[in-house]
């Protein structure tokens, strides 16, 4: 993991704190007095230098992911005829990755929008009536296959769902930019092979020990609606990857599962049906895993499908822990 | 160029070639199997599959002979009864398969799976997961088939060519659309599970991607299609986009009205309201619209009748039927509990599609079987759907058919001899395709494939629509025929390797113009109305001269059509009333 120059100081008041605490209630019990005095100004101190370092270490990571999320953008070209058609015309800056050169050039159109057009329906006359060689991923346009997500106006949005009038509010422009998590193939074309191979790393498989009957299924398990509600919230994630995106943590370490993966090691785990026991929570017991959360709630925020993987992943924690705790105990 | 090596080479993952992989997986750890998909492979049409999957579990007042019965004559009389008997016989345990793999069906009382009434269904026997079954099915199938070592999956790999050698499928030729690179998938038996065609209208509710990429290399290669012209228009695509309101809606009790605030099913199907077949659905909703009872959407002209779901309790929006509120309400900024929904008659589904015996085998038109080759879900034509298919049928005859080919492909492979292809002759075949796509790259022609694709798509719209003339059926023939003489003049202008959609949306487009040809010239001899296909002039059902499936096939550079008898086991064909 890379940590900044100020982790030192969040570590030292992670495990400085607690000991001071211990310290302080060995000597309460111990009827010990006169030293308590210093110890609570000692553990006060503890106490605002983690706050302060923690706010540093959170501001670090978000600006990080800020400074990677300005590429570098030289001109590229300018389509300003929109063609005839009906509606108010929209300016569109496209922030396009050639891999030619490796670099980021913007392109600039005119479209003309009405106010059922999406963004997506935006694009795809782009590329039809403008400029063929415009490359983005699409399919259902209906906010179901997980497809066109990109950074539209700074933020991680489905082109689908995002209409051009609600995006472009008064300015009358819209800036569209490839994600930034993954890294980038062509024009807002981004590489999903890493985001995929996350996803796996979870085990996200309903395992059963009988193999079997899972495929020759003779009657279906017993599961309630109750039961079902438990894993249901975080079952509608469409592997889009704007979570990824908008993660401070997942763009400043490439390592780290981030929310997508993690919300669906949870959604299994929490299926009553799933017979893996705890083999999936282990394997997330790490830095780079459940761990590796600082719960900004960024992915929470930035999901088109109402996920809360920010809560998935503390419930992971909640978990981990207590397992651990009933290891030893 | 790479040959790529494997027992069973699957073209498409939606739930159709994602089901086959994986009883193909268990039928031995030893095979080796391969997926590939133009898109990312969880991102299949599939996903947009709503309402849920038909399969009788409570056994009682229903049974599964009704569930057939319902088929066949919502079909018009058209499906092969057989095959119909088989869906209805397996389609339970396919309902209790995804349970298995981690679909959150919705669930009742102790946990029982719900079922909901669906159009055409004499009883509630549509299992569901909200209003986003197909996408949960898919999730699962997607995740189950990470935990199999023996399955491959290739994403972004658009296939071009099935490589047939000395009438064996040895499987097809893709380029990586993220490199451009050319491979050969060598493989011992094939799946072709690569959807319907949707697209070749332009008011569709399918994914941009459901081209019948499949059924067009299969009609290249003078395989048979079967039934074309039976296009289904679903009733209530949302205007103007066409996105799909599922009929779960009307199952859950929503009414259509016309401009008049009135209930107009009742004058087309008075028992059955707004649950008839989806066919008698748009025919009256057209006919509506054509008296004068429409409404007009101002910015897009679109004429359309309304979806109430205003008295439907909040509560069963929310959770019997959440994504329509959700699309409505990012989409239209519309309200579902508080305003109708404007919604019109929009192409759905693909009737037609590979010819196949009731195993999912492919045959050819002297009706013997290709060998190595199945073709499964919307892609392939069992005929189970006959003339019309009924809601929820759709994702039971794709796991059903996915398990059979997968099963069957897999013990075609186990017991495979020698060789599977001389290989001088499939390098040959591969050269000429990697030619073609060569010289398509380089051409310096004028025409764009969007725009070739904009104009078929309207002429489709205009004259392939819920109601069709002899007349409209002829200007849509000469008008595509001067498309795909155009298409010899395209220009890509994208020359790059990296993630080319422009050369792509080319051979998407030259496969649309393959398949609307066959859906029009299927269409046009056929002189009579049945299911979804209706015609101005001959209105009604001709059995004596139309009780038949349609095939038509390549010869040479023109094509031919001939007819096969449609299989009638139980039940007599008798007039429809709903």
């Amino acid at each position: 993991m890379r940590a900044s120059r100020y982790m030192i100081f969040l570590y030292a008041a992670m495990i400085g704190v607690p000991l001071l605490l211990l310290i302080y209630s060995i000597l309460t019990f111990a009827g010990i007095s006169a030293e308590i005095v210093y110890l609570r100004i000692l553990i006060a101190a503890g106490l605002i230098i983690y706050c302060i370092s923690a706010a540093i270490e959170v501001y670090s990571h978000r600006r990080a992911a800020a400074a990677k999320g300005v590429f570098p953008v030289s001109k590229g070209e300018e389509h300003l005829d929109s063609g005839r058609s009906k509606g108010r015309e929209v300016k569109f800056k496209v922030a396009r990755f050639d891999p030619k050169d490796g670099k980021m050039k913007e392109y600039i159109y005119a479209v003309k929008a009405d106010r059922f057009t999406t963004v997506l329906d935006a694009l795809l006359k782009i590329k039809s009536k403008q400029d063929a060689t415009l490359s983005f991923r699409y399919s259902c346009r209906m906010g179901v296959c997980g497809s066109c997500g990109m950074v539209i106006n700074g933020k991680p949005s489905l082109a689908c769902e995002t209409t051009v009038f609600s995006a472009a509010k008064g300015a009358g422009e819209i800036s569209v930019q490839p994600m930034r998590a993954n890294p980038l193939l062509t024009g807002l074309v981004t590489d999903f092979d890493d985001f995929f191979a996350k996803h796996k790393e979870v085990k996200p498989t309903l395992f059963r020990k009988d193999e079997t009957e899972k495929l020759e299924a003779k009657e279906a398990y017993n599961q309630d609606a109750k039961e079902t509600a438990e894993y249901l919230p975080y079952s509608y994630c469409i592997m889009c990857g704007l979570c990824m995106d908008a993660c401070p943590v997942v763009n400043t370490n490439p390592d780290f599962l981030g929310p997508q993966a993690l919300s669906q090691a949870y959604r299994y785990h929490m299926d009553s049906r799933d017979e893996m026991g705890d083999e999936r929570l282990t394997s997330i017991d790490k830095l780079t895993g459940a761990w590796g959360c600082e719960f900004a709630g960024a992915c929470s925020r930035a999901c088109p499908k109402g996920v809360d993987p920010a809560s998935a992943i503390q419930l992971l924690k909640a978990d981990i822990v207590k397992n651990e705790a009933g290891d030893i105990f | 160029m790479e040959i790529l090596d494997s027992d069973i080479l699957i073209l498409g993952t939606g739930i159709a070639g994602f089901t086959s992989a994986l009883h193909a997986s268990e039928a031995s750890g030893k095979l080796r199997i391969s997926m590939i998909s133009k898109l990312h492979a969880m991102r299949s049409h599939s996903v947009a599959a709503e309402g849920g999957i038909s399969g009788v579990l409570y056994p009682g007042t229903d049974s599964k002979e009704i569930h057939a019965y319902d088929t066949v004559k919502g079909s018009d009389y058209l499906a092969d009864q057989d095959a119909v008997e088989l869906l209805a016989e397996n389609a339970p345990s396919e309902i209790k398969f995804f349970d298995h793999i981690g679909v959150p069906w919705n669930r009742g009382d102790g946990g029982k799976i719900q079922q909901r009434p669906f159009g055409g269904m004499s009883s509630p026997r549509t299992a569901f997961a909200a209003d986003k079954t197909g996408f949960f099915m898919m999730r699962a199938l997607y995740d189950e088939a990470l935990s199999r070592e023996n399955i491959g999956i290739f994403h972004e790999h658009f296939a071009t060519k099935l490589l047939i050698i000395n009438g064996k499928s040895i499987g097809a030729f893709a380029f990586d659309i993220a490199t451009g690179e050319e491979k050969i998938f060598r493989a011992k038996a094939c799946i072709i599970a690569t959807g319907g065609a949707s697209r070749t209208f332009g008011f569709t509710t399918t994914s941009y991607s459901t081209t019948g990429d499949g059924t067009a290399m299969a009609y290249r290669e003078g395989i048979p299609l079967k039934n074309m012209e039976f296009v289904q228009f679903h009733p209530t695509g949302l205007v103007p986009s066409g996105i799909l309101i599922t009929e779960a809606a009307r199952g859950e009790g929503a009414y259509l009205i016309n401009a008049k605030g009135e209930r107009f099913m009742a004058d087309y199907a008075k028992s059955k309201m707004e649950l008839a077949p989806r066919d008698i659905v748009s025919r009256a909703i057209i006919t509506e619209i054509n008296k004068g009872n429409g409404l007009k959407e101002e910015d897009s002209g679109m004429e359309h009748v309304l979806l109430d779901l205003r008295h439907l309790d909040k509560n069963v929006i929310n959770v019997k039927l959440p994504m329509v509120k959700e699309l409505t309400m990012k989409m239209l900024d519309l309200d579902p509990s508080k305003e109708p929904i404007p919604v019109r008659p929009v192409a759905h589904f693909t009737m037609g599609g590979i010819h196949t015996d009731i195993n999912g085998r492919i045959l050819m038109a002297d009706g013997k079987p290709l060998a190595g080759a199945w073709a499964i879900g919307e892609a392939g034509c069992v005929s189970v759907h006959g003339a019309n298919r009924l809601g929820s049928n759709s994702l039971s005859q794709c796991s059903v058919w996915g398990r059979l080919a997968g099963k069957a492909a897999a013990d075609y492979a186990l017991h495979y001899n020698g060789n599977i292809a001389d290989e001088r002759s499939m390098m040959d075949v591969a050269s000429a395709e990697s030619a073609r796509i060569s010289s398509m790259l380089s051409s310096k022609g004028t025409k764009t494939p969007y725009d070739i694709r904009e104009r078929l798509c309207a002429e489709m719209d205009k004259n392939m629509y819920v109601f069709r003339t002899s007349e409209g059926m002829a200007a849509a023939e000469k008008a595509v025929l001067g498309l795909m003489r155009e298409f010899k003049d395209i220009y890509i202008e994208d020359k790059g390797s990296v993630y080319n959609t422009n050369l792509r949306d080319a051979f998407e487009t030259e496969n649309l113009l393959t398949l609307a040809y066959a859906i029009i010239v299927s269409a046009k001899p056929r002189l009579e109305s049945r299911g979804a296909h209706a015609m101005v002039e001959y209105p009604k059902r001709d059995d004596s001269n139309w009780l038949k499936h349609t095939l038509v096939y390549r010869q040479g550079e023109g094509y031919a059509i001939s007819y096969i008898p449609v299989k009638i086991t139980r039940w007599k064909p008798e007039e429809r009333r709903y």
